[in-house]
């Protein structure tokens, strides 16, 4: 913010000379140090806060221990999930019936996991990123009450509303199966107000005097929201798609209801009702990791595809990418 | 409405938490009158539970002393004697979370060159309303007694054809014609089991067998925070009532469930009542002292034991005379399945001893298999000799309580003192 | 404004006409779905719940049940929602008491490092929040590494049964689950605050925590309130954490008695009605955050 300076009138001054200090007069006691001069370290504003980041650093040890013992578990050699017993890979590749590649039930309830959370984020990312700049900027009763049908359909508990969506595939739209079709319509529904919410408030922030300014050098009004909106959104845009990507890829409660036979069965279902004995244990914990796998490398690649598309047009900041896609 | 010891059942030893899960079996299977007039129900594509207006014949309950004969409907018959399994099929098995040995499916479909597909479902409930929208072509079903009336009126399970099922000869014989379903027109059986209760005897001083009423066990203070009972409505809303020594286990007595309703509440607040199903893995990993158990679930406890504590400080109690709780499941063929034969195939291959002992030695419940005798399965390693209270004698079956259909009504009632007693977790 | 004057209006209507049309079909319609249920009858033979479309035929039974469930002599339902509300207050203030200052750290202080500390605040979404909760429960076991931490340190002198129908557990319990939501809303609305102005407070002569108070706090109101109520909303319906750290009636919440009645046919109705209880209890938070936005979104132009 520029600090407007008002201009003084003008006035003529003659040129003072500054006073010149010479010093205490001749017989005056030596003076006092300045207290001002030294303060106490932590009177500093700009000190390091040591305090606020220790915290921060318990709180992320409190958040990612238990991540951290889960994908260690899924080395385990034996098949407890709480006593280790060896490193090995076997829960993924080794384990001959068990293992993640040969047991045909986990396999392709990864392979379902990947294409629901795929099928989903390109649907629901795209639909709600539109509705919240629909919503946006179209006042009118319709609008706000769908606004509130949006913010309703992230409160609703989940189990009602796949109940909900059970009675409908089953009962009123039963030309849609239960299956994955109808997982993916249930899942695009119930994480539709990711992208919608955050984008949104990414609309509030941002305002629309970009897309006045490129309107008035010309630019049509798609033009302007095609080089000017959506690039400025991109943040918000791609930080709702991984919150969608990994909330499809945790969703248990709508998934189960809308699931036909065993291959619509995707890794959370498995992980939340497996076999036991033999098959069981640490291949759970497998499941989970190859889970935070697939949302890592999704999050890599959509930084990495964000800083290829954005390479001309970024600031001087390093971090510029990670940090704005949070700044939502 | 049994309860089924599957029921919200999850592996890794950790607590059940499947939001579907839980309780309840298909309540209502008050089978009532399940005549032609459900045959609008399940099969047809637009299936709506609505469709009762057909008048219904009286109700048939089945009990130990009121044996049913189902009817058999022109409808859906039974598939023709000397037919040739199918071709490049896939067997589609819908059965309980882990209630079958991935080893026995691999077996039968190298032996009869098929694909084996097992599908799960964690609720009766669940499961019944997937048949009922007939979307699904599952050839072999898992279901509990109480709910056989419904599936039968509605016809989603097919009458059986006996030529492709030699191998009931190995069953007990009291299964050729039980008294839920004389001349096992459409079932067999599939696992027995006992619900007792569980202690751990390094830590718990009574023995149950030394006691007047073992059932009154877990109710004591001094053990609190250490007691639970299994997280299912006829099961604990039983113990309800085997504690105050009310035996019968259908009752539709509203005083009988009053006071068991508030025996249950009471130890509520006594212990700090945890409700769950895994009993299998809080008892051995001593989560647990007193626990309201399953049969079959302790029998597989030696695989939940942590490093150096021996099995045998579990014990398992069922009632000397044989007055507890007893149950079996039966399999079943679908009717909207595409692989007929080799579903019949299939009830007829569970019924072998091999395969049954191979099943036992998966998911610890017994099956009602001549040879499934205590000796044999200690011998086999499959049992610790300090379970074999865990073993189900077909004696038991002639004394002991089962957990029969209810009449809608009652069963609403039972549902919500569970519900009272249980806050819904 | 740009879009108030526009006379094409017609291409903002475009815009959002997908996700109306979506949310009608595939929101609104299974809506409806719940309240035939709420409102309907129960089939005689499987006792599940009939849905009744015309709502001049609804009947009040299932709401008379849950009625019955709240208030009378066979009453159980009232403490255990009393009970929801507090554990949800609690764990919210809990959960806003450690998300702010770790937010306001990564905004405000992190730096060359934001990124790596933005990933690790991100990272518990991407692991299966069940996985998370049985690493959990293995460390609060009897014997598990907690209570042998805690000790060591001689925090405790006996082991503490956690998972034996604790408060406490399950409150961490709802915290822990809700709390990246919840941190990444704040580091949203933490980044916004234009470090000009905390500069121009210092300038003025204010110390850290004056600045804090009177600077920082009143502009991330908004995002608080938004923060709070993307959390708190959710919370209220859990039932998971209680049935995963705790498996006792005496820690049950309303999610508990929503979901075993939604899982039992024949009280699926009054599931459904409870639910919508639940929904309207919930309706004032819910058209505040909207209202919230709206006005916002005026402003902010």
């Amino acid at each position: 913010m520029s600090v407007a300076t008002p201009s003084a009138p003008e006035v003529i001054r003659p040129i003072e000379a500054d006073p010149v200090d010479d010093g205490p007069p001749p017989g005056a006691p030596p003076p006092r140090p300045d207290r001002r001069r030294w303060q106490p370290p932590w009177r500093n504003p700009w000190r390091r806060p040591w305090i606020l980041e220790g915290f921060t650093w318990l709180y992320l040890i409190w958040s990612l221990a238990p991540i951290a013992i889960a994908v260690l578990f899924s080395f385990n050699n034996g098949k407890s999930q709480s006593a280790w017993q060896g490193f090995s890979v076997r829960w993924y590749w080794g384990d001959p019936v068990n293992s993640i590649f040969h047991n045909p039930m986990l396999r392709s309830a990864v392979e379902q996991t990947l294409r629901l959370a795929v099928y989903t984020t390109v649907i629901a990312v795209p639909i709600g990123v539109a509705f919240a700049i629909g919503i946006h900027r179209w006042h009118t009763r319709t609008s706000t009450s769908f606004n509130f049908v949006m913010v309703f359909s992230y409160v609703i508990p989940e189990l009602i509303f796949g109940v909900a969506m059970f009675f409908l595939f089953t009962q009123l739209f039963t030309f849609v199966h239960l299956g994955t079709v109808a997982e993916v319509l249930g899942l695009v529904t119930w994480n539709f107000s990711w992208p919608a919410i955050i984008v949104l408030a990414r609309l509030v922030s941002v305002g629309s005097s970009y897309e006045e300014a490129a309107a008035d050098l010309g630019a049509s009004r798609l033009q302007a929201i095609r080089r000017v909106l959506i690039p400025m959104l991109m943040p918000a845009i791609f930080a709702s798609a991984v919150l969608v990507f990994a909330s499809v890829v945790d969703d248990f409660v709508v998934v189960d209801l809308l699931s036909s036979t065993a291959n619509t069965q995707p890794m959370s279902v498995i992980i939340y009702a497996n076999t036991h004995g033999g098959n069981g244990g640490p291949a759970l914990n497998a499941l989970a990791t190859m889970m935070l796998l697939f949302s890592f490398v999704v999050v890599i690649a959509g930084l990495v595809a964000y800083r290829w598309m954005t390479r001309g047009e970024r600031g001087s900041s390093r971090h510029d990418a990670m940090t704005s896609i949070a700044g939502m | 409405m049994t309860f089924h010891p599957r029921e919200g059942w999850s592996e890794d030893g950790s607590r059940r938490s499947h939001p579907l899960s839980r309780r309840t079996f298909l309540a209502a299977a008050a089978a009532t009158g399940l005549g032609a007039g459900l045959a609008a129900c399940g099969k047809s594509g637009a299936a709506s539970p609505s469709s009762t207006t057909t008048p219904l014949a009286p109700l048939a309950l089945p009990r130990p002393d009121h044996p049913v004969t189902w009817p058999l409907y022109t409808s859906n018959t039974a598939i023709a004697d000397g037919l040739q399994p199918e071709r490049n099929a896939t067997l589609k098995i819908y059965n309980w979370v882990a209630y079958i040995n991935q080893k026995d499916l691999d077996a039968f479909g190298k032996k009869y060159k098929c694909k084996v597909e097992l599908t799960t479902f964690n609720t009766m409930t669940e499961a019944i309303a997937k048949l009922r929208s007939g979307q699904f072509d599952f050839d072999v079903f898992v279901p509990t007694v109480d709910v056989l009336g419904q599936l039968i009126g509605a016809k989603i399970i097919r009458p059986l054809n006996h030529t492709y099922i030699p191998n009931i000869s190995q069953a007990w014989p009291q299964y050729t014609s039980p008294f839920y379903d004389q001349s096992w027109q459409y079932t067999v059986p599939y696992t027995i089991y006992t619900t007792g209760i569980a202690w751990r005897k390094d830590h718990v001083d009574e023995n149950p067998y030394t006691m007047a009423n073992a059932w009154a066990m877990p109710w004591q203070a001094k053990y609190k925070g250490k007691v639970a009972i299994l997280d299912d409505y006829r099961e604990s809303m039983s113990l309800g009532l085997l504690k105050n020594g009310l035996f019968d286990l259908n009752t539709t007595s509203t005083t009988q469930l009053q006071k068991a309703t508030n025996s249950l509440l009471q130890l509520d607040r006594l212990v700090n009542l945890h409700i769950d199903n895994n009993d299998y893995s809080n008892v051995p990993s001593g989560q647990i002292w007193i626990h309201h158990a399953w049969s079959g679930d302790m029998a597989a406890a030696a695989g939940y034991m942590p490093k150096g504590t021996p099995v045998d400080v579990i014990g398992y109690w069922f009632p000397t005379d044989g007055k507890g709780p007893v149950g079996n499941d039966t399999l079943t063929v679908l009717s909207g399945g595409s692989n007929p034969v080799l579903a019949h195939l299939f009830l007829n291959y569970m019924l072998d001893l091999p395969n049954v002992l191979e099943n036992i030695s998966y998911n610890g419940y017994m099956q009602p298999i001549n040879g499934v005798t205590p000796q044999a399965l200690v011998a086999d390693g499959i049992l610790p000799p300090s379970l074999t209270s865990t073993v189900v004698l077909p004696s038991y079956f002639d004394n002991g309580l089962r957990e029969l259909e209810l009449a809608p009504a009652v069963d609403a009632q039972w549902n919500q003192d569970w519900l009272r007693v249980s806050g819904g977790v | 404004m740009w879009d108030d004057r526009d006379r094409n209006r017609w291409v903002w209507a475009a815009f959002a006409m997908p996700g109306i049309i979506w949310l009608a079909v595939l929101f609104i319609v299974p809506f409806y779905a719940v309240l035939a249920i709420a409102g309907g009858k129960l089939n005689e033979i499987f006792e599940s719940p009939i849905p009744v479309w015309d709502p001049l035929h609804w009947t009040a039974a299932n709401f008379t049940a849950v009625y019955h469930d709240f208030v009378g002599q066979s009453a159980f339902v009232g403490p255990i929602f009393v009970r929801t509300l507090v554990y949800v207050a609690i764990a919210s203030v809990l959960s806003l008491l450690i998300a702010y200052p770790a937010a306001y750290f990564v905004t405000r202080f992190a730096g060359r490092r934001k990124v790596l500390f933005l990933a690790l605040l991100i990272a518990p979404f991407w692991i299966s929040y069940m996985m998370r909760m049985l690493a959990w429960i293995d460390l609060l076991q009897t014997d598990g590494y907690i209570n042998r931490a805690l000790v060591d340190v001689h925090l405790i002198s006996q082991p503490v049964n956690w998972l034996g129908g604790k408060s406490i557990t399950v409150i961490l319990g709802l915290v822990y689950g809700y709390i990246p939501y919840l941190i990444l809303v704040l580091y949203a609305g933490l980044d916004r605050i234009d470090q000009r102005l905390i500069e121009a407070g210092r300038d003025l002569g204010l110390n850290r925590i004056r600045t804090f108070v009177r600077i920082t706090l009143p502009l991330s109101r908004q995002t608080i309130l938004t923060g709070m109520l993307i959390t708190v909303l959710p919370m209220v319906g859990d039932y998971f954490t209680n049935q995963m750290l705790s498996g006792s009636e005496a820690t049950s919440m309303i999610g508990n008695v929503i979901d075993s009645q939604l899982n039992t046919a024949s009280q699926e109705s009054q599931g459904a009605a409870l639910s919508l209880l639940l929904l309207v209890f919930l309706l004032a938070p819910m058209l505040y955050y909207v209202f919230q936005t709206r006005k916002a979104s005026r402003e902010a132009v």
